[in-house]
C-alpha cells in the first residue's frame, strides 16, 4: 500500500446485516487531492463513505488512514484524528443554533493537519458570510443552501486531513451549488483533501483531478477526470450488459 | 387567605416535584429515554440513606453527600449497562426494559426493607417555620423549593453552556451526526444519566425527610415527574420546574376544595394542559 495514502482500501466488503452491499473495493486518495465518486442510485456510494468514517461495519479487506488500520476504530476515534464526513442529507443538530453546531464539533476536533492553520469561528465566518448573520439562529430556520454551508463549516472544524463530501449539491438551486462547489479550491488550499460523492457527473468531473464510478457495489471504472471520456464513464454508471440494442 | 395559604404550600410541595422532575426532563425530555424506573431510583436511595442514618447515626447532610456519588454511580450502570443498547428513535425498549428494572427493584426493596414506612430524621428543621406575610411557612419545604430553583438553574446553564450540555443536545437530535462530529455518545449519555440519578440522590433525602418512604412508592412519584416534564414541555430544564410547582399547587388547592380531590384534581390539569397546549407551557413550539 502506498505510504504517501491519506485513505487507501483494498479488497473492502461491507453491508447492513444479511446484505452485502460493497465488494472487493479498491481506493486511494492522498493528500491535496479531489477525488470524484459517481454513480447511480443505490450504486453504494454513501456505503462506501460510511464504511470509510467507521458508521458501517467492514467484513473483509483493509482499510488504512494515514498509514495506520482503521477497520476496528470508533467512528468518533477517526473524527479526531482527521476523517470528516457531510452527510446525505446534513443532518443538522435541529433546535440547535448555526454557531452552537459549529462549536459542538469544535469541541470534539483533533489536531489540525500539519502545516495548515486551523479553521477557526472566524475563518469559517469569513468563507460563509450569512452564517456568521445568523449565527444565532436556530438551523432549521435557514434555507437548503445556508444549511449545507452550516453542514460543510461543521465538518470543518473538526480540522479534517480528508473531508468526505456526500452529495452537497442535492435538493439546491444550481445558483447555490455553484456558490458551495466555489468554496472547494479554498479547502483544498487549506490543506484538506476532497472526496466529492455526487450524481451529477459533469459537475463531479470538473471540479475533480480523479474519478471513481461505481455500480450495484463495485467500482467500474477509475481515472483522472480530464482523460476519462463521455463514453467510459456512460459504461461504467449504467453497466455494458444494461445497453438496450 | 386560605386559598394564598394553599397555594404557597401548593407551591413549595411543587418544589419537591420539581427535584424529581429535573432528572427526568434530562432523561425524557432531552434524551427521549423513558424511564420507568425513575420513583422506584428514588425509593432506593432514600431507603439506602435512612439505612445510613440509623446504623451510623448521619445527618441528612451528611447523607445528602453520600447519596450524590451513589446516585451517580447508579445512574451510570444504569445507561452504560442496560440504556445504552435501547437507544433509538423508538421509545418503547427503554419502556419495556425499565418496567422490568421497576418490578425488579421493588421486590428487591420489599426484600430488604420490608414494607414498613420509614423516614429521615430532619432535627428541628423539620418543626422550624417562618412567617411569610401572615402565613406560616415550613423551613423545610422552602429549603427544598430553593434547592429545586439552584438546581434548575445549575442544569439549564450545563445544558446552554458548556462544552458536555452541547454534546448531550447534539447527541439527542442526531446520534450519527453528533458520532461525526467527534462524539462518543455512549460516554456522553451515561454521564447524563449520572446527573440525572444524582440529582435523585437530593430528592430522595428531602422525600424521606418531609413525608415517609415504602418501597411501593416509586409509581406515584415516577407520574408527577412525567406529568411536570410534559406540562412544561420537552427539552426545557424550566419547564420542568414550572410543571412541578403547577402540580403542586393543583394538588393543595385541589385537596383543599374536598380532601379526597387533591390528586385527581392534580390529573385533571395536567389533562387540561396536554388538551390546551400539548407542546407543553414553556416549549417554542
Amino acid at each position: 500500500m502506498s505510504a504517501s495514502a491519506l485513505l487507501t482500501a483494498r479488497s473492502l466488503c461491507a453491508g447492513y446485516g444479511d446484505f452485502q452491499a460493497l465488494f472487493s473495493i479498491d481506493f486511494d486518495i492522498h493528500p491535496g487531492e479531489v477525488v470524484a465518486l459517481i454513480g447511480a442510485n443505490g450504486a453504494g456510494k454513501s456505503t462506501l463513505l460510511k464504511t470509510f468514517v467507521g458508521l458501517v461495519t467492514i467484513r473483509d479487506g483493509a482499510l488504512d488512514f494515514c498509514g495506520i488500520d482503521v477497520s476496528k476504530t470508533p467512528a468518533h476515534v477517526l473524527v479526531s484524528r482527521g476523517l470528516a464526513m457531510v452527510p446525505e442529507g446534513r443532518r443538522l443538530f435541529r433546535s440547535m443554533t448555526v454557531e452552537d453546531n459549529l462549536r459542538v464539533a469544535a469541541d470534539h476536533a483533533g489536531e489540525p493537519a500539519a502545516g495548515s492553520s486551523p479553521w477557526t469561528l472566524q475563518r469559517l465566518y469569513d468563507l460563509f458570510p450569512i452564517l456568521a448573520e445568523r449565527r444565532a439562529q436556530a438551523v432549521e430556520n435557514l434555507s437548503g443552501g445556508q444549511q449545507q454551508m452550516v453542514a460543510i463549516g461543521r465538518a470543518l472544524m473538526t480540522q479534517p486531513k480528508l473531508l468526505l463530501c456526500d452529495e452537497i449539491s442535492l435538493g439546491l438551486a444550481p445558483k447555490v451549488i455553484a456558490e458551495i462547489y466555489d468554496m472547494l479550491p479554498v479547502i483544498r488550499q487549506a490543506g484538506t483533501a476532497i472526496l466529492l460523492v455526487e450524481q451529477d457527473v459533469s459537475l463531479a468531473s470538473r471540479n475533480s483531478d480523479r474519478v471513481y464510478c461505481m455500480l450495484e457495489g463495485r467500482i467500474t471504472l477509475t481515472g483522472k477526470s480530464s482523460e476519462v471520456t463521455r463514453e467510459e464513464i456512460t459504461q461504467a454508471y449504467f453497466g455494458v450488459k444494461h445497453e438496450v440494442g | 387567605m386560605k386559598w394564598v395559604d394553599a397555594v404557597i404550600q401548593g407551591l413549595l410541595l411543587g418544589g419537591l416535584y420539581a427535584q424529581y422532575a429535573i432528572g427526568m426532563s434530562l432523561m425524557f425530555g432531552v434524551m427521549r429515554i423513558v424511564n420507568i424506573a425513575h420513583g422506584d431510583l428514588v425509593v432506593l436511595l432514600a431507603l439506602i440513606g435512612i439505612s445510613l442514618a440509623a446504623a451510623f447515626g448521619l445527618g441528612p447532610g451528611f447523607i445528602m453527600v453520600i447519596l450524590i456519588p451513589v446516585g451517580a454511580l447508579i445512574g451510570w450502570g444504569l445507561q452504560r449497562g442496560i440504556l445504552n443498547h435501547l437507544v433509538g428513535n423508538d421509545p418503547l425498549p427503554s419502556l419495556i426494559a425499565t418496567f422490568g428494572l421497576s418490578l425488579a427493584l421493588q421486590n428487591l426493596m420489599l426484600t430488604i426493607w420490608q414494607a414498613d414506612t420509614r423516614s429521615l430524621d430532619a432535627g428541628p428543621l423539620a418543626i422550624q417555620s417562618v412567617s411569610l406575610a401572615g402565613i406560616q411557612v415550613g423551613v423545610l419545604p422552602l429549603g427544598i423549593l430553593a434547592v429545586a430553583a439552584l438546581l434548575t438553574w445549575g442544569m439549564h446553564v450545563v445544558l446552554k453552556t458548556t462544552r458536555f450540555g452541547r454534546a448531550l443536545r447534539a447527541s439527542a437530535a442526531d446520534r450519527d451526526a453528533a458520532t461525526l462530529s467527534g462524539i462518543d455518545t455512549k460516554v456522553v449519555y451515561a454521564k447524563a444519566t449520572a446527573v440525572a440519578v444524582a440529582i435523585l440522590g437530593i430528592a430522595a433525602v428531602f422525600q424521606a425527610a418531609r413525608t415517609t418512604v415504602s418501597p411501593a412508592d416509586g409509581g406515584a412519584q415516577l407520574i408527577y415527574a412525567f406529568e411536570a416534564v410534559i406540562i412544561g414541555g420537552m427539552g426545557s430544564i424550566w419547564g420542568a420546574f414550572a410543571g412541578g410547582l403547577i402540580l403542586g399547587v393543583a394538588q393543595v388547592v385541589g385537596s383543599r376544595i374536598d380532601p379526597g380531590w387533591g390528586i385527581l384534581i392534580g390529573h385533571l390539569v395536567f389533562l387540561l394542559v396536554l388538551a390546551w397546549r400539548p407542546q407543553g407551557i414553556m416549549s417554542r413550539r
